[in-house]
């Protein structure tokens, strides 16, 4: 099984290197690919000095798109799985063989790592818990299935999954918008307990006006979605 | 209308006419764009020479007066157009994204090749 791990970046120049590191010490099988959201620090740099594989974004086009490349070039490149890791050093490389696993096994299309399923003690605002709990409502609702922690982006996918999300995947907040889609194409997702860190650099990037567009933006795309024909 | 303002609206349906005509000449209007603008302007000028067209208009909807036919449908025709531009731009923002994305993929497997001719590290 050929695994690729995807870290998106844009300006993670303080983080990068250990998030690497961690990932090469804890899923060592992996190849792990950095795509390069345009960013405007040494960010770039750092990623060909790690000898990871590089893609580079011509200028800053979401997280959305920046992970959608890293699923097409896995699709192409005969991946079996694929991992998204964040570059800002917030996920947890001991977590990733845990995972992996119920890909790896076949249990289930897509893994979310979630910060909320274990008391992993990961401090959280008022504010986003009340953001996670209409997410979870959404999927509750959507999918009939529980999700605690719906927006993580620390996740694994399968090979159907990959084609799924190279086919379509949406350009900005994508995360919750992407379990539904895996849900209407009748694959299944499951969350496993992972503890996440605060952030080790940069700057997080939510902000309260984005997080009301989050919601917004999630909800019309979902509900609008859901009158669509499946393909 | 006084006749002097008729006029005025005559020359301007004329001059928006010779500017769309002009944009597309100097290929800055593609001409599938085009064509919704040279109908609103013919469409000005029809109105601004026989202004008895619009009093009707304006009688048989039952306006009050009838700039406020005019107001309405002008306000009409702008929404839609804006709502049509931005189909456009959503449309080719996918578009620029798919381009983008082959781009980056294509650029990487051109090094990857040229490393390999190179031979092997």
């Amino acid at each position: 099984m050929k695994i690729l791990v995807i870290i998106p970046v844009f300006n993670e120049e303080e983080t990068l290197r250990g998030v690497i590191l961690g990932i090469r010490s804890f899923l060592s099988e992996a190849d792990i690919l950095v795509v390069n959201d345009g960013s405007t620090d040494s960010t770039a740099r750092i990623a060909r000095e790690e000898g990871v594989l590089v893609l580079e974004h011509p200028y800053n086009m979401g997280i959305g798109a920046t992970m959608q490349t890293g699923f097409i070039y896995a699709l192409r490149n005969g991946y079996d799985i694929a991992v998204q890791v964040d570059g800002d050093g917030q996920h947890h490389p001991e977590s990733l063989p845990f995972l992996v696993k119920p890909v790896l096994e076949g249990h289930c299309n897509l893994v979310v790592g979630s910060r909320y399923l274990s008391d992993g003690g990961f401090k959280s605002t008022l504010p986003r818990k009340l953001g996670i709990k209409f997410f979870s409502s959404l999927i509750w609702i959507f999918t009939g299935t529980r999700a605690t922690d719906p927006t993580s982006g620390f996740r694994a996918i399968d090979r159907k999954t990959l084609e799924l999300f190279s086919e379509e995947y949406p350009s900005d907040y994508p995360e919750v918008e992407a379990l539904i889609s895996v849900y209407n194409k009748g694959l299944h997702f499951q969350e496993i307990p992972v503890t996440m860190r605060d952030r080790q650099g940069g700057a997080s990037s939510i902000g309260i006006l984005s997080a009301l567009y989050y919601m917004v933006k999630v909800t019309l795309s979902i509900s609008i979605g859901s009158f669509r024909r499946v393909k | 209308m006084g006749i002097s303002l008729n006029l005025f609206a005559i020359i301007g349906s004329i001059i928006l006419l010779l500017v769309i005509l002009e944009l597309i000449r100097r290929r800055y209007l593609q001409e599938r764009y085009s064509l919704v603008w040279i109908i609103t302007g013919a469409l000005f000028l029809l109105l601004s020479i026989r202004v008895d067209i619009l009093y009707r208009i304006s009688n048989f909807l039952g306006f009050s007066i009838p700039s406020n036919a005019l107001f309405f449908f002008g306000l009409l025709f702008l929404v839609l157009i804006v709502l049509g531009l931005s189909v456009i731009t959503s449309r080719l923002s996918v578009k620029n994204k798919i381009l983008a994305q082959e781009v980056v993929l294509l650029k990487k497997r051109v090094t990857d090749l040229e490393k390999g001719l190179r031979g092997p590290a």
